[in-house]
């Protein structure tokens, strides 16, 4: 499911060939005129006033153009070098460009010299649009005064359109509605206009219309951010004040963190001190994003820009921490941010069980880069030592492992997603909470459990309406209200359980729309629920990674279906191997894999000698990669297998 | 460390096939690559030639010239295997036995082998071959049924095998042997029972029995420019793909304990896992093998092995022919690789190999590593047993050990 889960909707056609790109490309005088802008521009780095400084967020739904936006903002600002340029430049991680979506948000210092004949310092933040990244989103607009919200023209108003909205108003930022992708015959330009005014009370005056693809309209977008966006506040000659939203490590370079400086001026060979974790240092190197990190003499109230701080500890630099100088130190810290709130779990393990402490090392850099997941040790019978970990949605799980596997070289083995319930024990004992479905009380101790459920917003065409119900009831949803955001299109909500939603039900809201519907959710407390622990044995052992919490309804099919999947995974061996489901004691499925009989090679002549040895030498490798759970070896790819098999 | 000892055996590969069987992953060339200009028969004949003088130049470099007791004895053994090598002109045939007693003797008593196929375009004059010096005759007949032959892309019938088989009988070759296939799709027990049945009524003197394995070469890394094996041919791999669908384990098990009892009521020997014989035909050359003796080799995709270092031949035969039979100079090397075994390596093939036969290994190896280890786990999981031979203790594989001996070898390498 995860791949539906992060494409966009089927009937797109993604283009990422960069025509733009190539246009400039041809034009060698375009690079000498570019590389004289940029000079010129860094000589009035940092000395551009503060009243000339906008720093500004894009944010919109998925895939509605806000990194082919900034593509153009870039263009038109000549901020990046046009060899350079390539269609969602700002998508520079690999994971990104083969998604075609924004993972993390990113900064990039922009000057702009605009039609009133002054050079404006812009600082842009691309955000990410999938549900799981609003984290970002919301970081993002901590650190800016404006918004530009685009909407895609032949979509119109989605899900996340209106939770970035909502995100966006509540910290009183001026919004800048730009209606994107009038280039194409689809677009629906005044239908969109209508709804941006019913549905968001957006006057239709202020809409700017845009083609992120082809730059009509992106002038017009730069100036309204001049005239629009009210410069930042903050005193440059006050105690440093920086609120580090985002920071990565750098072997040279130590921890670089990304700050939006509030008070204060920040410049070269400052003794920085950090405020939460006391880490003091000698500043490196600060700069600006452009987008690649360019160094400047000083960051002052407003900027936003990078520090390399040297410091060798990741611990020592969190997100949300605030960067003061000494000796004048700011009397308190900046506010920070709210903690990120994972709500899927899931244990992640090293294929290799000798990587762990590397895999720790990996996720304590990694953790410097996405602060939003969670980690700590745990271990696992079947899998041996790793962490359970807490992410913000299924995609950021996924992302989250493959930048682990990927930046980090690691091999890794997730355990199924879970949420977190709440288990009050019975006689008093309190209430305890279960992120991992095999550390669940017997149930002799269960009072009661509760899950957590969520508010969804489903953004639809309204012929689908029943069948977005029938799935939301089949998931132990309830219905609570509809809204037309024009003739054609509503807004559904409901309440459903968050386990519910993190299974795969995206993939079903997009099969059962043709990937029409969007959707959104947010948190909504904590139920009672009549649910179940589904333990897997093999050979009357638990295998701990596959205990499942569900329905007590669903129970019975869970446990059948991943007994069945298991038998299918699991390699004849010596013996009969029993595979069984079971809540507490009582065994609800059962099925076993025959003894192997024959593991033999016909023929060893002269010729076979070293390539059977060969043979035999993978199988000992398999074996050794085994997963021994009692006197039964599991591959590995078996709990992959059974463990990706999201739908149970 | 062992020293290179001079070889015991000889094996030649002779590569032609009239069509190639889809389930075969010998170094093959069939149809086209077989027959006509294209296929470079002579050459690759003359090439084989050229190889057995040069490889003979270099033993007789490291252990001087055959000679009965002195340090490098005349070959016990002479295999020639292929491909069909029944399809070779007598006349080549000849000619290559003569370069093989002559650059490195051959006992008076030895096993001169030929692989042959029963179809009647395919298994020769026996009478040539038995004047030409072939003492045994193996025939590919894989099954003696009608239907299971032609699912397998054979084109001889079982009336083909029974007619070869009286054929090289009455040309007085000493020793016959037919291959026959297990776990072949669609193949019941009970069929397999008739076919073994209907072998054993040509009163065959050796029998190798051999589970259909459908291997993937391509996939082991063995097909490149110096490997020792052919890409599968993408027909071939469609065949497997479908017809290992249609194998099943149990029933291999079943049939392979068939063939183990029926053939033991007959008084047969099983002396190798896949392998049986009436006493006193156990097949010396193979024996060498298992018993992991130094043994020459040339053709394509030849292994060769001399106590310490194993060497092999590119598959391909136009390089192979290219650098026996240069236009100019002095003929060299064919392409191909070569792998120095260590001690320890040494140590475990030497048990697996052994563990192979029915006479299993000394006990008193079970005292070391790697055997050590293992012994108590083999035991009580049934696939290792004691016995005594001649006063000597020893472990050999049970029923169940010769057909789960992967279980055991893996723990071995
Ligand atoms: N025709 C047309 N296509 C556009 C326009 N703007 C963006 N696109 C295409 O829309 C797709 C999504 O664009 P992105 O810029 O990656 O969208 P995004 O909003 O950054 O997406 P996320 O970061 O994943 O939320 C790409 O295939 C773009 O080429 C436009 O103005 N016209
Ligand atoms: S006849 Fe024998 S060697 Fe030739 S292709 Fe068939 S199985 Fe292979
Ligand atoms: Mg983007």
């Amino acid at each position: 499911m995860r791949a539906g889960a992060i494409s966009g909707r089927p009937s797109r056609d993604r283009e990422r060939s960069g025509t733009a790109a190539r246009r400039i490309d041809d034009s060698s005088w375009a690079f000498l005129l570019a590389g004289i802008l940029m000079a010129m521009n860094a000589e009035r780095d940092g000395r551009i006033p503060q009243d000339r400084l906008r720093n500004f967020s894009i944010i919109a739904h998925i895939d509605h153009g806000k990194t082919t936006l900034s593509d153009r903002l870039l263009e038109l600002t000549h901020t990046i070098d046009a060899r350079q340029m390539t269609s969602q430049v700002l998508d520079s991680m690999d994971l990104e460009r083969e998604k075609g979506i924004t993972i993390k948000a990113r900064a990039v210092r922009l000057e702009y010299q605009a039609a009133d004949g002054l050079t404006y310092g812009l600082n842009l933040i691309d955000t990410p649009g999938h549900v799981d990244f609003s984290y970002e989103v919301s970081r993002s607009l901590q650190a800016c005064e404006g918004a530009i919200l685009v909407v895609d023209a032949t979509q119109g108003i989605e899900a996340q359109t209106l939770a970035n909205v909502h995100m966006a108003l509540r910290q009183n930022l001026t919004i800048i509605p730009v209606l994107n992708k009038i280039d194409l015959p689809s677009a629906q330009t005044d239908v969109v206009i209508e709804e941006l005014e019913s549905v968001l009370a957006i006057p239709r005056e202020e809409v700017l219309l845009a083609s992120a693809k082809d730059g009509t309209g992106v002038l017009e977008i730069l100036e309204a951010i001049v005239a629009r966006v009210p410069p930042p506040k903050g005193d440059p000659e006050a105690p440093v004040e920086g609120l580090i939203f985002d920071s990565h490590y750098d072997a040279y370079k130590g921890v670089v963190v990304y700050v939006r400086l509030a008070q204060g001026t920040l410049r070269q060979h400052d003794i920085i001190r950090l405020m939460g974790s006391g880490a003091e240092a000698e500043l490196l190197e600060l700069g600006f994003f452009r987008p690649q990190l360019v160094p400047v003499s000083e960051l002052r109230a407003g900027d936003v820009g990078y520090v390399a701080t040297g410091l060798k500890s990741v611990r020592d630099a969190q997100v949300g921490d605030t960067v003061t100088t000494l000796p004048r130190p700011a009397a308190h810290p900046l506010p920070g941010y709210q903690p990120a709130k994972t709500l899927v779990f899931a244990g992640i393990y090293p294929v290799v069980g000798a990587d762990y402490p590397v895999l720790r090392d990996a996720m304590e850099k990694l953790h410097l880069n996405d602060a939003s997941f969670s980690f700590e040790p745990e271990s696992s019978v079947a899998l041996g030592f790793g962490f359970r970990c807490g992410f913000l949605g299924l995609l950021h799980m996924e992302i989250v492992q493959e930048r682990l596997e990927r930046e980090f070289g690691q091999e890794l083995i997730a355990s199924a997603p879970s949420v977190e319930y709440r288990v009050v024990l019975i006689n008093n004992q309190g209430l305890v909470t279960v992120d991992n479905p095999s550390k669940m009380p017997n149930a002799g101790e269960i009072e009661e459990i509760q899950e957590p459920w969520v508010k969804l917003s489903v953004v639809s065409p309204s012929n689908f309406i029943g069948t977005l119900m029938e799935l939301a009831t089949n998931r132990r949803g309830s219905f609570l209200g509809m809204e037309y955001l024009d003739p054609q299109r509503v807004l559904l909500t409901f309440e459903l359980p968050l386990g519910e939603v993190i299974v795969d039900f995206y993939d079903q809201l997009k099969s059962r729309t043709q990937g029409y519907a969007s959707m959104d959710y947010e948190e909504a407390g904590y139920r009672a629920a009549n649910l179940v622990k589904v333990d897997v044995l093999v050979a009357g052992e638990p295998v701990d990674a596959l205990s499942v919490i569900v329905h007590r309804d669903r129970a019975q099919p869970v446990g059948r279906e991943l007994v069945h999947r298991l038998r299918g995974l699991i390699p004849r061996q010596m013996f009969e191997i029993a595979i069984q489901a079971a809540i507490g004691s009582t065994v609800i499925a059962r099925e076993s894999v025959a003894a192997m009989r024959k593991n033999v090679l016909a023929k060893c002549y002269g010729g076979d000698i070293s390539r059977k040895k060969k043979l035999l030498e993978k199988q000992k490798e398999g074996k050794q990669r085994m997963k021994r759970v009692g006197s039964v070896e599991i591959p590995q790819e078996a709990f992959l297998a059974v463990l990706r098999m999201d739908d149970v | 460390m062992s020293k290179p000892r001079p070889p015991v055996a000889l094996y030649l590969h002779l590569p032609f096939c009239l069509a190639r069987c889809p389930y075969c992953d010998f170094v093959v060339y069939a149809g086209g690559d077989a027959r006509g200009p294209r296929a470079r028969t002579e050459h690759l004949y003359a090439a084989v030639a050229r190889e057995l003088e040069l490889r003979a130049d270099a033993l007789d470099g490291r252990f001087g010239r055959p000679d009965v007791g002195g340090p490098r004895e005349p070959l016990r053994s002479v295999y020639f295997g292929g491909g069909t090598p029944s399809l070779v002109p007598v006349e080549w045939l000849e000619r290559l036995l003569a370069v093989v007693r002559d650059r490195y003797g051959v006992v008076s008593d030895a096993e001169v082998t030929l692989e042959a196929n029963p179809g009647p375009e395919e298994r020769g004059d026996p009478a040539a071959f038995r004047r030409v010096g072939f003492t045994r005759i193996s025939f590919g007949a894989q099954s003696l049924d009608e239907g299971e032959l032609r699912r397998l892309g054979r084109r001889h019938s079982p009336d083909d095998v029974a007619a070869a088989v009286a054929g090289a009988r009455a040309a007085g070759i000493g020793s016959v042997n037919l291959d026959l296939l297990y776990d072949v799709p669609g193949q019941s027990l009970a069929a397999w029972e008739t076919t073994l049945q209907a072998a054993l009524a040509l009163r065959p003197d050796h029998l190798s029995l051999y589970a259909l394995t459908l291997d993937d070469p391509d996939a082991e890394g063995i097909t490149g420019r110096e490997g020792d094996h052919l890409p599968t041919p993408p027909g071939a791999r469609r065949w497997r793909e479908r017809a290992r669908l249609e194998q099943d384990e149990d029933r291999a098990a079943d049939q392979y304990g068939l063939a183990t009892d029926l053939l033991a009521a007959e008084g047969w020997r099983g002396y190798e896992i896949s392998n049986w014989s009436r006493p006193g035909h156990e097949s010396r050359h193979n024996l060498a093998y298992w018993e992991r003796r130094p043994y020459e080799a040339v053709g394509p995709g030849a292994h060769a092995f001399d106590g310490v270092v194993r060497r092999w031949n590119a598959a391909t035969k136009d390089p192979y022919i290219a650098a026996l039979l240069p236009a100019q100079g002095a003929a060299a090397e064919p392409p191909g690789g070569r792998e120095t075994i260590t001690p320890e390596t040494a140590t475990s093939e030497r048990i697996i190999l052994a563990l192979r036969l029915d006479v299993g290994v000394p006990a008193a190896w079970a005292d070391r590593s790697p055997l050590a280890d293992s012994r108590e786990w083999a035991e009580s999981a049934g696939l290792l047993e004691s016995m005594e031979v001649g006063g000597e203790a020893r472990l050999r594989l049970t029923l169940r050990g010769r057909l789960l001996s992967n279980e055991l070898f893996a723990r071995l390498v």
